[in-house]
This record gives C-alpha cells, structure tokens and sequence, in this order.
C-alpha cells in the first residue's frame, strides 16, 4: 500500500532575534524527521511543550515552510481541486471560530474557497455538521452559543467537509472537560471508521495516544526518539525519555505516589540544544558517548518494527 | 544598556537628518516669497538693493546646493536670519524654547501624580461613586476647549479676585523667581487641565486591568494589605503602558500649546513657529519644526529607557 | 448500612471523632454556600451547601469538571472570593470560623495559617519583582523579618524545593524561569510561613507531564516533612488519585462522592464519579468506543438530583427531590437516591 504522507529528513529553523547590528540566534525546531503515514492510519505525535510537535503540525498542513526536507503527497491525495489534501483542527474551539461568521458558513469556507456554489455549500455544510452531532439548525448560529464540545465538534466538521484523506489535530482535546473529551474522541474514531481517513494526531496525553493511535512518534527537542507501533510502544518502551514519560502519566488505582521516580530536570532550549544525544542532559542511562554521538534512529534489539534513537536502547 | 542607547541616538540622528532633507523641502514648496515680503514691508527699497537680497537668499541657486549650504551652516551652529525678528535664529528661538521648557516641566510635575493619584482611585471600584466623579472630571479635562477654560480662569483670578496675573509672562525684564511663577499658575493649570484626562483614563484602565491580574491575586493570597498590592504590586506593572502615552502627549505638548501661549501671551514654541510659517520666515520655521522633531525623537528614547527600567523582561541589549 | 433521616456530614463525622477519640480536625466547612447576584444564563449559587472537613497533615483531593464549584470552595477558604459573592454557612479553622472573620483578620490568616499554590505559573507571579523579593515579602508580612532576612530565607526556601543555584535564581525574576521552577517558586512561597493548610488550584495543570511528576513529588515530600494538609483540586482524577488521601467529587455545586482514594477506586457509588472513571481513555479498549456521559456541562440545573438530566440511572423521583450525602459506607459518603 502507498503510504499517504511521506515526510524525509524535515529540517525547520526559525531565526530569533537579531538587529541591525546582531546575528540572529537560530531555534532548531524540527532536525531530521522522516516518516510516513499510511492510508488509514492514526499517527499520534507525543512530546511536552518545545518537543517541536505542534510545528510539526503546521509544516505538514503548509502553515510552515521547512529549511530543508520533502513533504510529500501520495497519489491518493491528488484528485479535485476542493480536495485540499490536510485539514487542521487546533486546540483551543474558543479561538479556533470567527465569532462573527454562522456556523453554516464556518463549516463551508473550504467549499467557498474551493469556489463550490452557494446552494451545495449549504447542503453539504448541513450533512456534515449532521455527522458530527450536531442537528442542521446549527448552520445558523453563532459560535457562542455552543460549548466547547460542540465547537470542537464544528471545527472537526469544517475540517472533513472538504473530504480530506489527512487531518491533523493538535491537541483537539486538552481544552475540554473530561466527560466532553471522551464523546469527541468517539466522534474522531467514527469518523476514521467510515471514511478511512487518516489523523496526525498530536498530543501530550498518553492516555489518549493508547485508545485512539496505531503508531506513535515520540518527539524531544525537535527531534524523533522513538517510532513504533501503539501495542511495542506501550509494551515494551526503548527509549529511556518514552519509558519516564510512561513512568511520569498519573494513573489511577495505584495509590499515593512514590516520590524519587520522576525524570529530573528540565527540557533545555531549542535556541543551544545539547550536543550529540539531546535527551543526555536528563537521561539515566547517559554515558560519554551521548554527549558525542547523535545517536541514530534504528530498530530496537529484536524489534524491527520499533525504531529508537538511543546509544542503549532496550 | 550603554550601547543600545547610543544605538538610539545614533538611530535618532539619522531621523533628524531625513526630517532636515524633508522640512527644507516641504518649506520651499510653501507658497510667498520672502523676499517679495520684504519689499512689500519696504517701498523704498530699489530694485538693485532687491537684487542684491534676493541673492542673499540663494534666489536661482538649485534647491540641493541651497540645502548643503543651509545644513553645513547649522551644524557650525549657524541658524541663519530670522526675517520676522531680524536676529539670528538662535537668539529668537533660545528664550522661548525656555518658556516653552518651563511651561512643560511645570505641567508634568502636576499632572502626572495628579493622574497616577486619581487614576488608581477610580480603579479601585470601578462603577463606584469615586470612580464617577473622577471619570466626570475627565472627561471635562478632555472636552472643555482650552481657550474658553484659559478665559474663565483670567475672568475669575484675574480679573475678579485679582490673585494672579492675567499674562503669562513678567514686563520686567530680569524677574525674581516668585514673579514667574506667578506668572506661570494660570496657563500651567489649563495645560495640566488639558493634559491629565486622557492620562487619568489611561492609568485607570490600565490599573482595573492589573487588578484583576494573577498575581494581584497571589499578593492577596500572601497577606499583603491593599495599599501594600496597590503600591507594590499593581502601580508599577499598570505605569508601563503609561509610558508611551506620556512620551506622545509631551511631544504634542511641545509645538501644540499654541491656544494657551496666545492667550497667555506667552512667546513660547507653538506660537513662534504658527508665526513664522505664517509670515514665511524659513530659517525660523525650519528650525522651530526641527527642534520639535528632537523633542519627540528624544521622549521617545526617554520612553524606551524608562521602560527597560520599569519592565524586567525588556532588555535593552 | 442506613441512615434514617439524612445528617451533614459534619455531625456525621462528629459522631465519628467522639466515638473514635479524634481530635477536632483543622478544617470543617459546614453548610458553605456561595453565591452571585443572578446574572443572565448563570445559576446564582455556584456552592451549595456543602460540608467536608480535612484533618492535620491530611491531603483532600477535590475532582469535578468546569463550573462545579471546585475553584470556588479554595478560594472561599483563602477570604478571595470576589466581593460580590454572598457566603453563607461556616468554614472552622483551627477553633475560628473564617467566615466570621474582619478584613485584617483575614490579612493575617492568608500566608500564614493558610496559603495557595494557582494554576498558571507563568502570570501567578509579579513580573516586574525579583522572586527572592517577592517569597521575601511574606516573610517580612507574617514573621517580621527584615527585607535582607525575609531574601536570605528565600534562598533557603528556594533550595528546600530543589531549585538549583538559589543565590542566582533569588535575584531573577519571573521570566526567567521556567514553568516548573515558577511553579516550585510558587510553592516555596506559599510554605515560606509553615502553614497549616496549602490549598493547591489545578497546580499541575499548566505543566508537561515529566515536570508535573516532579511537582507531584515535590508536593508529597514537603507534606511528609511539615504535615501540611493540603486541599488539591484538579479536573484530572488520576493526578488527585496519586497525591490525595481522600477524594471529594463535586458536580454543579454540590458533593456527589466523598470516600478515600481506595474505597472511590475500588467502589464508586455515585453515577457521576462511575462516569468519570469510565470515561478515561485508559479504561477502554484501544479504538472501541468509550463509554461517555451524555449531556453538557452547564446550562440550567434540573430540578431535583443536579446530575439527573445526565444520569443513566435516574428516574422521576431523582428528579423531584435532591439527594443528600449520606454515608453509605464507613467514611464513603454519596448523594444519590439509587444508591442504598
């Protein structure tokens, strides 16, 4: 099968600061990501904040142009005009819906920029929101009258309208309450059920990851320290910054917390990363070859479907 | 901290020096002569004697030699003629950039404390009976016209009650100190009357918005008092966006006083340079604007320095 | 076990305390209720009549969506509600009842008896002062020190909650730091005085898992070492499940569920806390559906049971008449009419 997306070697760099007199300091947000998603198939990226995920996001949707690196379509996106290939769901519905537009016409702006006539927006923009919960009386409201959930539930149905082969969702979750959380992720898995599309789906929710992705990339510092399938990942972690990220998720049921567990330290600065393993700052396992080497992505010992990027990688 | 402030006046040179180019040129677009005023004044100048003026004043040469020679001149500290006064330019300009000094120095000292004051007043209950007569008097700061609120203060401390002096300057020539101070209460009172309202608007909104901030809330949570979170906490985050508004009113202040120093009969910079565009005298305009252009330029620089003094998290490297 | 005619749960566990011989514990909320003047679209009480207490040394997790009053209750116990707000019933701290407390009494009690720990590090904290001055500051407030005493403890402070390189991070000021420092700056200023009871508003939320497990642990080890009770209050069950000695479950201004973290786990009774459970993605299959509540959160409140338009369970009974907490078990208290 084609793979749907294939990302090579992605490299973003943003220049920050600088005068007329001072060079500019260079955040290295994104350094040497390749992947591919397939048709179909959920693609969770997890990372803490500076991890490079959301730029992730932006680049693959076009918002972003990479320093260097291909994004590439496969055929199956290649088919008519108004089939713009990504669609995007951000995190917070609050801000994500021009308070002045109906919800109607919210949902059918891809069609009208796709020039789709008036009378099929509607039609369309009404079987839509019909899909995603939400009865055809909506069309003519206003954002704020509906609540989080709902809104979020608007902004998915403005990004399928356009019948997309990829969304991606940044975080399309974390800005509701719990009890909405779960009735928007039914909706993101039916979805995905009848129409075979594929989510990048980005998150700092663990949780969320295990119920709803197929394979997870786990991203530190801009770049890719572990790449596996949802059952490897969670089974068997490699990478020393997946398995304290693991250790770090509060569950319930275990009881009062055993202090002494967590990673220590912070995320450093994507503006001076650390030389050769990024992670060596926080890690364990840190030896001298991590202060040297950029450890390769490769499979782990005896997995060859789970890729990690780690001198001691389990 | 050193080097950006040269930086900025290096930056602020290069303005003035556009504005030089840009002034000289609007200038010359003016329409009049100054020349053919002269002559109008003076009848019995001849025809030859004209000649000879206009030469004087560069009458055929090309507009960008006239302006190297204007310029070279200045910076050499010549300014040239004024042809209203007949003095040179600095002489004219150097008394009433002095006025126009003391005027405005007086009316910050009054009026930003006097905001700050009742700004933060008003702020601390919005909607309450402090916060509406503080809000009444400014906006009466705001729409009573300068001329008419310069006139009823002269009717009433000058002319009833015979206080103070309806002018704005002494006759003497060589005034002891209480004398122009005197002399300076009315016109100072109706540019601070002028100038506090929008500052008062201005502090008040921006300390209702720092009230309701975070760690407003975290000094409560500590135990503080409230003139311990007003003083301490809320005053000087709510002061930082004041800064530009202040930076922006004292340059308009500079060249914008005109109604007051008409009134006041105060020879001041906003009188001097409506006169001499008025009466086409070029280097004195020319001048006059120029300066105002420092000003600016440099409450500008004042504004950005203080706000790297102020705001931590601007770091003026 | 049945309870004939339904008590607070004050005089329930008052019962408790004599029988058992326990001493009073530091803090009672009897019959708290708060409330706005009515505005358009929103219920006038945000509390209702609520009652719990937390013992010394005890840490109380507080669980519940947007709107369920969680917020409110902290911050009823801190004296910073709004001045709109209308408090009634009382709050017993230590042998005082806060609620009757004058203005300056209330200055004296935040910070030193009681302190709190906010939810976004990033503006909790005054900008434009240096965060060695501003722990100082409370230092100064409470225990009369000097300034130059009040910044020499705040390094102390600072490194008792493991901020490396005090001395340099005393004369920083906020920006400088990041998220999870600010937010053990935070809690170094909050215990600057020893107090009693740290209220803790969602003070993980705003951080990335790997650094909310150190403030977790941070939180553990400062209240193993001071037996500061804590009242911890997070939308997120599994966070209050691993700091939490007990849980209270609160749904549109009312306790649902009250028990300690092992009977709430083991055994939720009410539907609403069931739900919550349910709901986690990490109690369903991967790619089945997961179980949800119906319904929305806010709006208008039904009448009779405040969850009855939600709930699977209810019947016309729940919606005529409101459940009052009982305790249905030793120390498990619920307040739903299904339940026996």
């Amino acid at each position: 099968m084609a793979a749907l997306l294939d990302v090579q070697d992605l490299n973003l760099r943003f220049p920050i600061g600088g005068g007329l007199f001072r060079k500019p300091l260079t955040l290295h947000a994104l350094t040497d990501v390749s992947f591919t998603v397939e048709e179909g198939e959920t693609l969770a990226i997890v990372g803490e904040s500076g991890s490079g995920k959301t730029t992730l996001g932006y680049a693959i949707s076009g918002l972003l142009t990479p320093s260097s690196g291909h994004i590439r379509f496969g055929e199956a996106l290649s088919g008519a005009v108004e089939d713009r290939p990504v669609q995007l769901v951000f995190q917070d519905p609050f801000s994500a819906l021009d308070p002045r537009m109906m919800v109607g016409d919210i949902v059918a702006e891809p069609l009208r920029l796709a020039g789709v006539p008036n009378k099929e927006r509607q039609e369309r923009a009404e079987t839509v929101l019909g899909q995603v919960g939400l009865n055809a009386e909506s069309a003519q409201r206003y954002p704020h009258e509906f609540s989080g959930g709902q809104r979020q539930r608007i902004a998915i149905a403005r990004a399928l309208i356009a019948d997309p082969k990829l969304i991606v969702a940044d975080e399309p979750l974390s800005a509701l309450d719990v009890s909405i959380q779960s009735q928007v992720l039914n909706l993101l898995n039916k979805i995905k059920r009848e129409r075979s599309i594929s989510y990048l789906f980005i998150s700092h929710d663990l949780g969320v990851v295990h119920h709803l992705a197929d394979r997870v990339i786990v991203l530190y510092l801009g770049r890719i320290m572990e790449i596996a399938s949802r059952e490897h990942l969670f089974a068997t972690p490699s990478h020393p910054y997946t398995q304290a990220l693991m250790r770090s998720v509060p569950r319930i049921g275990r009881g009062r917390r055993q202090p002494g567990q967590s990673l220590k330290g912070e995320i450093p600065t994507p503006l001076a990363p650390p030389p050769g393993c990024v992670f060596h700052t926080r890690c364990p396992k840190a030896q001298d070859v991590c202060r040297e080497a950029v450890p390769v992505l490769e499979p782990a010992p005896g997995r060859p479907g789970q890729m990690s990027a780690c001198h001691f990688k389990d | 901290m050193l080097r950006y402030t040269l930086t900025r006046i290096g930056q602020a040179v290069l303005v003035l020096l556009v504005m030089t180019v840009l002034l000289f040129l609007l200038i010359n677009l003016m329409p009049g002569d100054p020349v053919d005023n002269m002559l109008e004044g003076n009848p019995s100048l001849t025809a030859a004697s004209a000649a000879q003026i206009r030469e004087l004043y560069g009458a055929g040469v090309p507009l960008p030699v006239r302006y190297w020679n204007w310029i070279t001149a200045a910076v050499q500290g010549d300014f040239g003629y004024s042809s209203i006064y007949f003095r040179p330019v600095a002489e004219v300009l150097g008394p009433a950039l002095g006025q126009t000094l003391k005027l405005m120095v007086a009316t910050l000292v009054l009026s930003v404390p006097l905001a700050l004051l009742l700004g933060s007043l008003a702020s601390l209950r919005p909607g309450g009976l402090m916060d509406n007569l503080i809000s009444f008097f400014a906006f009466a700061s705001i729409s009573l016209p300068n001329f008419w609120l310069s006139l009823i203060l002269i009717i009433v401390f000058a002319v009833q009650l015979g206080w103070l002096p309806a002018s704005g300057t002494p006759l003497e020539t060589n005034p002891p100190i209480w004398l122009e101070v005197r002399h300076l209460v009315l016109p100072v009172l109706v540019l601070t009357m002028f100038f506090v309202g929008p500052l008062v608007r201005y502090v008040r909104a921006s300390m209702i918005e720092t009230l309701s901030s975070d760690f407003v809330r975290t000094a409560r949570s500590k135990g503080l008092s409230e003139p311990q979170i007003i003083i301490r906490h809320a005053l000087r985050n709510a002061l930082i966006p004041m800064v530009t508004v202040l930076a922006l009113g004292f340059g308009g202040l500079f060249s914008g006083s005109l109604v007051v120093e008409t009134i006041f009969g105060v020879l001041g910079m906003g009188k001097m340079i409506f006169d001499a565009i008025r009466y086409v005298d070029f280097n004195l305009a020319l001048i006059g604007l120029l300066l105002a252009t420092l000003v600016t330029l440099i409450s500008n620089l004042l504004a950005d320095l203080a706000y790297a003094w102020l705001d931590p998290r601007i770091s003026l490297k | 076990m049945m309870i004939a005619a339904p008590a607070s749960v004050a005089e329930i566990q008052d019962a408790h305390s004599q029988a058992s011989g326990a001493a009073t514990p530091l803090l009672r909320v009897q019959d708290l209720t708060i409330a706005f003047p009515a505005a358009v679209g929103r219920e006038a009480e945000v509390v209702s009549s609520i009652s719990y207490e937390i013992g010394a040394g005890e840490a109380l997790g507080v669980v519940g969506e947007s709107g369920c009053g969680k917020t409110m209750t902290s911050l009823a116990l801190m004296g910073l509600l709004p001045p709109a707000a209308q408090v009634d019933g009382a709050i017993w701290f230590d042998g005082r009842d806060l609620t009757k407390l004058s203005a300056r009494a209330w200055r004296s009690h935040r910070g030193r008896d009681a302190a709190m720990v906010f939810q976004e590090p990033m503006t909790a904290m005054n900008p434009v002062m240096r965060v060695g001055d501003q722990i100082a500051e409370v230092l100064v407030r409470h225990e009369g020190m000097s300034k130059r005493d009040g910044f020499s403890r705040a390094v102390q402070l600072l490194a008792s909650v493991h901020i490396p390189s005090p001395e340099r991070r005393a004369q920083d000021y906020p920006h400088q730091l990041s998220g999870g420092m600010r937010q053990r700056a935070m809690i170094a200023m909050a215990l600057a005085c020893r107090p009693k009871l740290l209220v803790a508003d969602e003070p993980t939320t705003a951080l990335d898992v790997t650094v909310q497990a150190q403030i977790l642990d941070l939180m553990l080890e400062l209240q193993e070492q001071h037996g500061t009770a804590i009242q911890f209050i997070s939308h997120n069950l599994a966070v209050v499940s691993e700091i939490a000695h007990r849980i209270m479950v609160m749904y549109s201004g009312r306790i649902v569920e009250y028990a300690s973290v092992g009977d709430l786990f083991a055994n939720p009774l009410h539907p609403y806390t069931q739900g919550l459970i349910k709901t986690l993605p990490e109690m369903g299959q991967p790619g089945s559906d997961l179980y949800t509540i119906p319904g929305t959160i806010g709006g208008k409140r039904p009448p009779g049971c405040r969850f009855s338009n939600r709930c699977p369970l209810a019947d016309a009974g729940c919606r005529q008449a409101e459940p009052a907490l009982r305790e249905v078990a030793p120390r498990h208290y619920v307040a739903c009419h299904k339940v026996n």
